[in-house]
C-alpha cells in the first residue's frame, strides 16, 4: 500500500472485477478483497470506485445482480457473471495480456 | 395459480394499485444499502484486526474514497438500466403482441385478405377524395391575403349574379368605401379566345379581358415584366398582352427576353408586357393570355353605355371589412346609380358579394362533398363489416381467449392483443390504401382535367399522409373496439367449463344485427345517390341538343401565315377537296364546336331597338353546316357559295329561333336588316334552336356568320359520311393535306366524343358514385351473409330439433330468411330517411331529375332487397340441410 502501490489504468478495473466475480457470486466488498489479495496488495483501488464499475457492468448485461444473505447474515447485493460477461472477460484478458506484453517488450529492449 | 386466482378476484383497477404498492425500492435506496453494507463490513474487519472503532471508521472511509460521487454515479447507472429494462419489456410485449397477431391473422388468410382489401379500398378512396378536397376546397387561394378577395355581381331580381356594364363597375369601384381595389374582367370558359399566329403552329388561346385594377386587386406581381397600367386600358393603345406561365413555357420555351417581343394575335401585332407566375390562374386554370378590356372595344364600340352588361368583377375588401357590410354598402351605391340613371339601372339595385374562394369552387363543392360523404360511408360500412367479422371470429376464439385468461392474461392485456390485431389490419389496409389513393387522386384529377378548378393544387402531401395515418388508426380502433371489449369481458369464463360458445351470446347477436342494419342503411344512401347521379347523367345524354352529333367526324386545323392573304380561297379549296371524297354526305365548317360557342361582345341593333353592346353567341360557319348537323332550317335558306364574296356583296347572317324571340323581331325575320358592329347585315334564314353551350345549359340566341365572309384562322371541318367516323376523319385529313401538305392538323375526333367531354363532370360523378355504391352493396351483402351464416351455424342444434319434430325445410328457410330480411327491412327504412337528406344536398348537381325521384328510390330498394334475399338464401338453404339424426345424436 502507500506510495509504492500502482495506480489502476483506466478500463483495467472492469476486467479485474469480471475476473473476481468469475470465481463465484460476490458482493462488492468481496470483489474488493479478492482484487487486493490476488494483486499481493500491489494495486491501489478506491474501494468505492468498484461500485460504479459493478453497476456499469450490470447495465451492459455482463453481470447479473441479486439480493441475498451474506456470510455474516446480512442483506447484500451479489453479482454473478453472465454468459456475455464470461465472453467479455476472455476478450478483456486476452487484450490486456497482449497489451502488457507489448509494453514489456519495448521497455526491456536494449 | 392459487395466488393468481385470489388476485384475479379483484377488479383490475385495484390489481393495478396493488402492483404499485409492491413496487421495488427506488435506485437510491438500493445503492445506499449496498454501500452501507460494504462500509459496515469493512469497519467490522478493521476492528477485528485491532483498530478502535473510530479509527476503523476513518480507515474504511479513506479506502472507499469519494462516497457521494460514487453513489451518484451508481444511482444514475441504476436508473438508466431500469429505464432500459422497462422499455425493452414494453417493446418486447409489443413485439410479442404483433408477432402473435400476425400469426393469428396468417392462420386465417381468407379473413385477413378480405379485411385488408376492404380497408385498402375504404381508406384509399377516402384519402384520394380528401386529397382533392384539400387541394380544391381547403387550401387558401394562392394570392396575398386571400380572405379579403370577393367576387362581385350586380343583382337584379331574376339574376342574382348579374354582370356589370363598364360604367357601373367604374362607379362601384370609385364610390365604394369597403373595397380597397377592384377589377373587372370578361371571360367565358372555353369560349373567349384569340388566335395566335406567327412562329410555330397557329393556336387558339384561351383569353381573359381585364380592366384596370385587375392584377392589383389579386395582388400577384408578374414574374417578368409588368402588369397592365392605366395607359394600356385606352382603346387604340390596347395591343398588349400578358402571358400565363404555362403558355410562356410551352410556346416561348421560357425565354427570359420574351417581354417586349411582338406576337401576332388575331392577325395584329401585340407587345408582350409580362409573364404571370406559375399558379396564377385567375379567372380559370385554362387562361393563357390576359388582354385589356379596351382591346375588345377598339372599333369605337359604345362600351361606355350603362345598359351594356358584360363584365364580371373581383374586389379586395379593406382590412376589417366583412362581406356583409361590403354588400350593404354596395347596395347603397347601386341604389344611388338607379336614381342617377333610371333608364338603364332600374332593375339592378342589388349587390352580390361572395368570398372569391367560394365563388371559384362553389360549383364543384357539392359534388366533392357528396363524394367525400360517399367514401366516408364506404369506410363506415367496411368498419361495420369488419367489426362483424371480428365479433364472429372473437366468438370462435372465445375458447382460446378463455384459456389465456386462465393462464394469467388480464382482460386489459387481452384487449390490447385484440386491438393490436385490428390495428395491424388497419395499418396494412392503410399502406395498401396509399397506393389506391395515389392512383385514385391522379386518375380523378386527370378525369376532371380542365373541369376541376384548382386541380393543380391537388397533391398527396404530409397533411394528406397524416390524414391516412389518422384514418387507419381510427378505423382500427373503430372496428376493433367493440369486438375487443366483448371478447375480453370476463363473461367468457363459463366457456372453460365446456359450455358452447353460442350460449349467452344473445347480446352479441343483437349487436351484430345492429351492425347489419347500419350497413344496409348506408348502402341504401349510397345507392340512392348513385341512382340519382346516373339518372341525371342519362338525362343529360338524352337531352335534345337540337343537332345530331352521331356519325359526324371533326377535323380541326388552324392556318398559318402562309395562307393569310387568301384564307377564303384556301378554305374553299379544302372544302371542295373534302366534298369530293367518296362516302362523304355533307361537309360544313365552323369556327367553334358545340360546347365552346363563342361569346363575343358586339354592337348590335335590331329594327326598332337602340344600338347596344351585347354578349352574343356568334358561330362562324360555312354552307351545309346545318345539313351536316341535322339542324332544321325553319325559314329562309342556308348560306350558299354566292354569299362568300365578303363585304363586296351584302353581308348575310342566319339566326336561330331563340334569337328571334329574344330580340323580338316582328313578322317574318327573313330579309330583315340588323346592324352588327356598325354594318348592316341581312337575315337570310332562321334555323332551329341548339344547346350550343352544352346539354345542361339553356338554349341561347345564336347568330351565324358565313365563315367565308369573315374568315378566321382556325376552323373545324365537320363531315357526315358513311362508315366509321374516325376513318372518315382520317380521309378528311388526307384531303386537307392534298391541298397543302404542310398544313398542321390540331385535332381529329368525332362530334360524339366532343359531346362526351361536355358531360365529363356529371359522368365522373355518376361513375364514382356508381362505383362506391357497388362497393357498398357488395360489402353490405357480405355483412348480411356473414351474420346469417353465423346465426345458422349457432342454431344448428335448434334447427335439427325442429326438423326432427316435423318442421319442413320450407319452415326453416322461412325462419332464417325472415330473420335476415327483418334486419334488411330495418336498414332500408333507416337508409331511405338518410337518402332523402342526401338527395337535398345533391339537388344542385342534378339535372333533369328531381331529388326525390321515386323511380330511383324504388329501384334502389328493389335492388337491395334482391341482394339481401340472395345473401340470406344461401345460409338459409344450408340450414335446411342439417341432418336431424346427426344433431340429435350429438345431443
Amino acid at each position: 500500500m502507500g506510495d509504492t502501490s500502482l495506480e489502476l489504468l483506466q478500463g483495467t478495473l472492469d476486467v479485474l472485477v469480471l475476473k473476481a466475480v468469475s470465481w463465484g457470486p460476490q458482493h462488492g466488498y468481496g470483489v474488493a478483497e479478492l482484487i487486493r489479495m490476488h494483486s499481493g496488495e500491489a494495486l491501489k483501488v478506491d474501494e468505492g470506485a468498484l461500485y460504479p464499475a459493478l453497476h456499469r457492468l450490470e447495465r451492459r448485461g455482463w453481470l447479473e445482480a441479486e439480493w441475498g444473505v451474506s456470510e455474516n447474515n446480512r442483506r447484500a447485493k451479489f453479482y454473478r457473471l453472465t454468459g456475455e460477461g464470461r465472453a467479455q472477460l476472455r476478450a478483456g484478458t486476452q487484450h490486456w495480456l497482449a497489451y502488457s506484453d507489448a509494453v514489456t517488450r519495448v521497455l526491456r529492449s536494449a | 395459480m392459487a395466488e393468481g386466482d385470489s388476485r384475479r378476484a379483484l377488479p383490475w383497477p385495484f390489481r393495478r394499485l396493488l402492483r404499485l404498492a409492491v413496487r421495488p425500492p427506488a435506485p437510491e435506496q438500493d445503492v445506499d444499502e449496498e454501500m452501507r453494507f460494504h462500509l459496515e463490513l469493512s469497519v467490522e474487519r478493521l476492528v477485528k484486526s485491532g483498530m478502535t472503532p473510530e479509527a476503523a471508521r476513518q480507515e474504511a472511509l479513506r479506502r472507499f474514497g469519494d462516497v457521494a460521487n460514487y453513489r451518484d454515479t451508481c444511482v444514475e447507472l441504476s436508473r438508466r438500466r431500469e429505464q432500459e429494462v422497462g422499455r425493452a419489456r414494453r417493446w418486447g410485449a409489443l413485439v410479442q403482441d404483433v408477432r402473435y397477431g400476425v400469426r393469428g391473422l396468417l392462420r386465417t388468410p381468407g379473413f385477413t385478405l378480405v379485411a385488408v382489401l376492404t380497408l385498402a379500398l375504404g381508406i384509399g378512396a377516402n384519402t384520394a377524395i380528401f386529397g382533392v378536397v384539400r387541394g380544391v376546397l381547403l387550401r387558401e387561394l394562392p394570392y396575398p391575403a386571400p380572405e379579403r378577395l370577393v367576387q362581385l355581381w350586380q343583382r337584379a331580381p331574376e339574376t342574382p349574379r348579374g354582370v356589370f356594364s363598364f360604367p357601373d363597375f367604374e362607379d362601384w369601384r370609385t364610390q365604394s368605401k369597403s373595397l380597397e381595389s377592384a377589377g373587372a374582367y370578361f371571360y367565358a370558359e372555353g369560349r373567349t379566345g384569340v388566335d395566335l399566329l406567327g412562329d410555330g403552329e397557329p393556336q387558339r388561346l384561351s383569353a381573359a379581358y381585364v380592366s384596370d385594377g385587375f392584377f392589383q386587386t389579386l395582388g400577384s406581381a408578374p414574374l417578368l415584366g409588368r402588369p397592365f397600367q392605366a395607359q394600356d386600358h385606352v382603346p387604340g393603345q390596347a395591343d398588349v398582352v400578358v402571358l400565363s406561365h404555362g403558355l410562356w413555357q410551352r410556346r416561348f420555351g421560357g425565354a427570359q427576353d420574351v417581354v417586349g417581343r411582338s406576337v401576332t394575335l388575331e392577325g395584329k401585332p401585340h407587345t408582350v408586357l409580362g409573364v404571370m407566375p406559375r399558379g396564377f390562374d385567375f379567372p380559370s386554370p385554362a387562361t393563357e393570355v390576359w388582354l385589356p378590356v379596351a382591346w375588345l372595344t377598339q372599333d369605337s364600340v359604345p362600351w361606355q353605355q350603362r345598359g351594356s352588361r358584360w363584365l364580371m368583377g373581383v374586389g379586395r375588401l379593406k382590412p376589417g371589412v366583412t362581406v356583409d357590410s361590403a354588400r350593404a354598402e354596395l347596395e347603397g351605391v347601386s341604389r344611388a346609380l338607379e336614381a342617377e340613371h333610371p333608364a338603364s339601372n332600374a332593375r339592378f339595385v342589388g349587390a352580390t358579394v361572395v368570398p372569391l374562394h367560394e365563388a371559384m369552387v362553389g360549383e364543384v363543392k357539392t359534388s366533392l362533398l357528396v363524394l367525400l360523404g360517399a367514401v366516408a360511408f364506404i369506410l363506415l360500412i367496411a368498419c361495420a363489416n369488419l367489426a362483424n367479422l371480428l365479433l364472429a371470429r372473437g366468438t370462435v376464439r372465445a375458447q382460446e381467449l378463455a384459456v389465456r385468461t386462465a393462464l394469467g392474461a388480464s382482460p386489459g392485456r387481452l384487449m390490447r392483443q385484440l386491438l393490436t390485431e385490428s390495428l395491424l389490419l388497419a395499418v396494412a389496409g392503410g399502406l395498401l390504401g396509399l397506393v389506391v389513393a395515389v392512383l385514385g387522386a391522379e386518375g380523378l384529377v386527370q378525369l376532371a382535367a380542365g373541369r376541376l378548378p384548382r386541380a393543380s393544387e391537388v397533391r398527396l402531401d404530409g397533411a394528406v399522409l397524416a390524414f391516412t395515418l389518422g384514418l387507419s388508426a381510427a378505423t382500427g380502433v373503430l372496428f376493433g373496439l367493440l369486438p375487443a371489449l366483448r371478447a375480453s369481458s370476463p363473461s367468457l369464463q363459463p366457456l372453460l367449463k365446456g359450455a358452447s360458445p353460442g350460449q349467452g351470446a344473445g347480446g352479441g347477436r343483437r349487436l351484430r344485427g345492429g351492425l347489419v342494419v347500419v350497413e344496409v342503411a348506408l348502402a341504401v344512401v349510397l345507392a340512392s345517390g348513385a341512382g340519382l347521379a346516373a339518372r341525371s347523367l342519362s338525362h343529360l345524354l338524352s337531352t335534345d341538343m337540337g343537332f345530331d352529333p352521331q356519325g359526324v367526324s371533326v377535323v380541326h386545323f388552324s392556318i398559318g401565315s402562309a395562307h393569310d392573304n387568301e384564307r377564303t380561297a384556301y378554305y374553299q379549296r379544302v372544302l371542295e377537296a373534302v366534298r369530293a371524297l367518296p362516302g362523304v354526305e355533307s361537309v360544313g365548317a365552323a369556327k367553334t364546336l358545340p360546347g365552346q360557342s363563342d361569346v363575343e361582345m358586339i354592337r348590335l341593333a335590331v329594327p326598332g331597338k337602340p344600338d347596344e353592346l351585347m354578349r352574343v353567341n356568334i358561330q362562324h360557319i360555312s354552307r351545309d353546316y346545318f345539313r351536316t348537323l341535322h339542324i332544321p332550317v325553319k325559314a329562309g335558306r342556308d348560306f350558299t357559295d354566292d354569299d362568300r364574296e365578303g363585304k363586296q356583296s351584302r353581308f348575310v347572317v342566319v339566326v336561330n329561333e331563340a334569337f328571334v324571340r329574344r330580340y323580338g323581331l316582328e313578322g317574318d325575320p327573313v330579309e330583315q336588316t340588323l346592324t352588327l358592329g356598325g354594318d348592316p347585315v341581312t337575315i337570310v334564314g332562321v334555323v332551329g334552336d341548339t344547346r350550343q353551350a352544352g346539354p345542361s345549359e339553356p338554349v341561347e340566341p345564336m347568330l351565324y356568320v358565313h365563315v367565308l365572309q369573315n374568315s378566321r384562322s382556325s376552323v373545324n371541318l365537320m363531315v357526315r359520311g358513311r362508315g366509321d367516323p374516325m376513318r372518315v376523319a382520317a380521309d378528311v385529313q388526307k384531303a386537307v393535306w392534298s391541298v397543302d401538305p404542310n398544313q398542321t392538323i390540331n385535332r381529329v375526333t368525332t362530334l360524339e366524343q366532343v359531346m362526351r367531354e361536355g358531360v365529363a363532370r356529371p359522368r365522373l360523378l355518376a361513375v364514382l358514385m356508381g362505383l362506391f355504391a357497388a362497393l357498398g352493396l357488395l360489402l353490405g351483402a357480405v355483412g348480411i351473409y356473414g351474420v346469417l351464416a353465423y346465426t345458422v351455424s349457432q342454431r344448428r342444434r335448434e334447427i335439427g330439433v325442429r326438423l326432427a319434430l316435423g318442421a319442413t325445410p320450407g319452415d326453416v328457410l322461412r325462419m332464417v330468411m325472415g330473420g335476415g330480411l327483418r334486419l334488411v327491412g330495418a336498414g332500408v327504412a333507416l337508409g331511405l330517411a338518410g337518402a332523402l337528406a342526401l338527395a337535398r344536398l345533391m339537388e344542385s348537381v342534378l339535372y333533369g331529375v328531381r331529388a326525390h325521384d321515386p323511380l330511383t328510390f324504388a329501384c334502389v330498394v328493389a335492388g337491395l332487397l334482391a341482394v339481401a334475399v340472395l345473401a340470406s338464401w344461401l345460409p338459409a338453404r344450408r340450414a335446411t340441410r342439417v341432418p336431424p339424426a346427426v344433431t340429435l345424436r350429438a345431443e
